[in-house]
């Protein structure tokens, strides 16, 4: 991603006002004009443009959606693996945390109506998250949910936690209420309702408005860099799971898959995985093709390529969800992967989504605007002025 | 993922990135900037000294962002990657960052997968009011685990992660022998009893004053005809069993 190419240099050349840049543009000589002109365009793109807002309301709905079913799923075992009576007592916990330095508000009390108004609380965060109601106060509160709850059972915890646990602690960074969430759709109703009484506010006050401007021009900023930082996590979850691959024996030769088909917790249709087992061949290809995807996916992502490696890192992710019973490890994956898809990608589904409702459900809405309208003229002109 | 040799203080990051950014208007932080128009901040009018304050806080909270953003993904890097003399040199650094929110660990079935699979099973001691000791049976706690995972396509962690990860955690802290010496071994020591305890009490009733578990290692046959196609009529045969001591379970099945 582009954002962090143009690191500290840019930031004086973009604060000098308008017209000392445009000076300074019309002095330089063509030659030197090149790279400064890209640097800013990065660097405008940096602080003007909050980048792939859809991937983010994807990570966002789908990490609330799947702590959501996370929590509901281990609803009979609630006490067992976060509540006062799980056998990593609170006493354990406590003594943990004073070890490592976590915290969590689990452990605040050992009552146990106080544990079910934490659940309770935990659940409506993730539906809320999940919704995007007040997305970034939410945000927060679901990072503190998830980290509180991670912390309480840290050893009952994998892969897929520990991924969901970061993506929900960069989310607060990003504007992932700006799409397909109820905050947009509260602004997207005002913004049609009464534009006047929108843009009344802006009006008054030149300070008010550099303020707003100020505010929103670091929000970008926090944004693209939450982005960036997602994207590069995803690509150290996949480069280091292949190059740690790459130096095991079995992966080598090919057997791997054999051994992880045959592990007994991994095993929830044992006919199945026996099946899949029988061929010899294809465990092999699909070892190669494991580890090579997984290397691969950090460098192939700048091209056309990563649409073929996506798509089959989904299939892989597929089959482990069913093959070794691990659906929430996988969809966490998916989910991550999702972020690397353009927003044109996710544009493109909002009218088949929007047909698929007219459909089943005639409700009448079908002439209301796209979620642009009313959303992005906010993020427009003023904002690189101030920064 | 179990938090290893974590220091507090690691969890600030986020916490920093956050509250520092969020008041671009505040006075203090833009004073690098502020040089850089010449005028002194006098108060001659109500948008000049405030807008050009403002811009200057602003800038920071950029540089701020993106200074913020280079690192930890430097540092996440380095926690990830194996040890190197950079990652050795700056450790300390690393682990104040990493430690406890962005630990992480992909090694994801690598460098090979596990290529056994552990038995655990508990039996209990109850001694009678006349001295004399009686044991159980043992108690299979990995088939109840294997059993609620057999055709489930959403498993519980409980069923999953609970008994594997406490035993391998015991494997990490305690390695062969089953005495505690650190601080760390004894909570994992406490953890395992306690699951094996609850569960043998919730299954089995009863009331007991010590349990003993015992972990056979069943290895995974090497694949293709020589290896497989038997385990449906011979079970592999096991490779190691390993008997724990009677651990005190006091506040179990106490009735």
């Amino acid at each position: 991603m582009a954002p962090t190419e143009p690191v500290p240099t840019p930031v004086p050349a973009a604060a000098p006002t308008p017209s000392a840049c445009d000076t300074e543009r019309a002095g330089a000589s063509t030659v030197m004009r090149r790279t400064p002109d890209r640097v800013a365009a990065c660097f405008r793109l940096l602080i003007e443009r909050p980048v792939s807002l859809y991937a983010a309301a994807v990570l966002r709905i789908g990490y609330g959606l799947l702590y959501l079913v996370f929590l509901l799923r281990e609803f009979p075992h609630r006490d067992e693996i976060w509540g006062p009576g799980s056998p990593w007592t609170p006493a354990l916990a406590r003594q943990l945390f004073d070890q490592t330095g976590w915290a969590s508000v689990l452990t605040l009390s050992d009552s146990r109506a106080y544990f079910e108004l934490c659940y309770a609380a935990a659940v409506v965060t993730s539906a809320l998250l999940m919704l995007g109601w007040r997305t970034r106060a939410v945000s927060v509160l679901f990072a503190i949910v998830v980290a509180s709850f991670h912390a309480r059972a840290i050893f009952m915890t994998d892969g897929g936690d520990n991924l969901i646990l970061l993506m929900a602690v960069y989310l607060v960074a990003t504007a992932c209420g700006r799409r397909w969430s109820l905050d947009a759709r509260r602004a997207r109703l005002r913004s049609t309702e009464g534009p006047e009484a929108h843009r009344a506010p802006t009006a008054g006050g030149g300070v008010r408005r550099h303020l707003r401007d100020a505010r929103l021009c670091v929000i970008t900023v926090l944004h693209n860099c939450g982005m960036f930082v997602i994207a590069a996590q995803v690509c150290f979850l996949y480069g280091s799971a292949g190059l740690y691959k790459v130096q095991g024996g079995t992966w080598g030769n090919g057997t791997a898959l054999h051994y992880a088909l045959n592990l007994h917790l991994f095993q929830p249709w044992p006919a199945l995985s026996r099946m899949a087992d029988d061929h010899v061949i294809l465990i092999a290809v699909a070892c190669y093709l494991t580890v090579l995807l997984q290397v691969a996916f950090p460098f192939v992502l700048f091209g056309r390529l990563k649409y073929p490696v996506l798509s089959a890192l989904l299939a892989m992710h597929v089959g482990i969800a069913v093959l070794m019973g691990l659906p929430l490890f996988s969809a966490a994956m998916i989910v991550a992967d999702a972020v690397f898809l353009p927003d044109r990608f996710y544009r493109a589904l909002g009218p088949l989504w929007r047909r698929a409702v007219e459909r089943t459900g005639s409700r009448g809405r079908g002439a209301s605007p796209g979620p642009e309208a009313g959303l992005v003229p906010a993020q427009s002109g003023p904002a690189g002025q101030v920064c | 993922m179990n938090s290893g040799t974590g220091r507090p203080g690691g969890a600030v990051l986020s916490g920093v990135e956050q509250t520092e950014v969020r008041e671009p208007n505040s006075s203090g932080i833009g004073s690098a900037e502020s040089g850089r128009g010449g005028d002194p901040p006098a108060s001659h009018g109500d948008s000049g000294p405030p807008h050009r304050s403002l811009k200057a806080a602003t800038g920071a909270a950029v540089v701020l962002c993106l200074a913020a953003t280079i690192a930890h993904v430097f540092l996440v890097f380095l926690h990830v990657a194996p040890a190197n003399a950079i990652s050795q040199r700056y450790s300390d650094r690393i682990n104040a960052w990493v430690y406890p929110v962005f630990e992480q660990n992909w090694r994801l079935f690598a460098p090979d997968p596990e290529s056994v699979n552990r038995q655990i099973s508990a039996r209990t001691m109850r001694i009678a009011p006349d001295g004399t000791s009686q044991v159980s049976g043992w108690f299979d706690l990995s088939g109840v685990d294997n059993s609620a995972i057999e055709h489930n396509p959403f498993p519980s962690h409980t069923t999953q992660n609970m008994l594997r990860r406490a035993w391998s955690s015991y494997l990490e802290t305690l390695g062969g022998d089953d005495q505690p010496r650190s601080e760390r071994a004894e909570m994992i020591q406490q953890y395992l009893r306690n699951i094996a305890a609850e569960r043998v009490a919730d299954r089995r009733g009863g009331s007991f004053d010590s349990i003993q578990l015992r972990v056979v290692t069943l290895p995974v046959g090497a694949p293709g005809p020589a290896g497989r196609n038997r385990p449906a009529t011979a079970a592999p045969r096991p490779v190691d069993t390993r008997y724990l001591p009677w651990w005190k379970a006091a506040p179990y099945g106490t009735d």
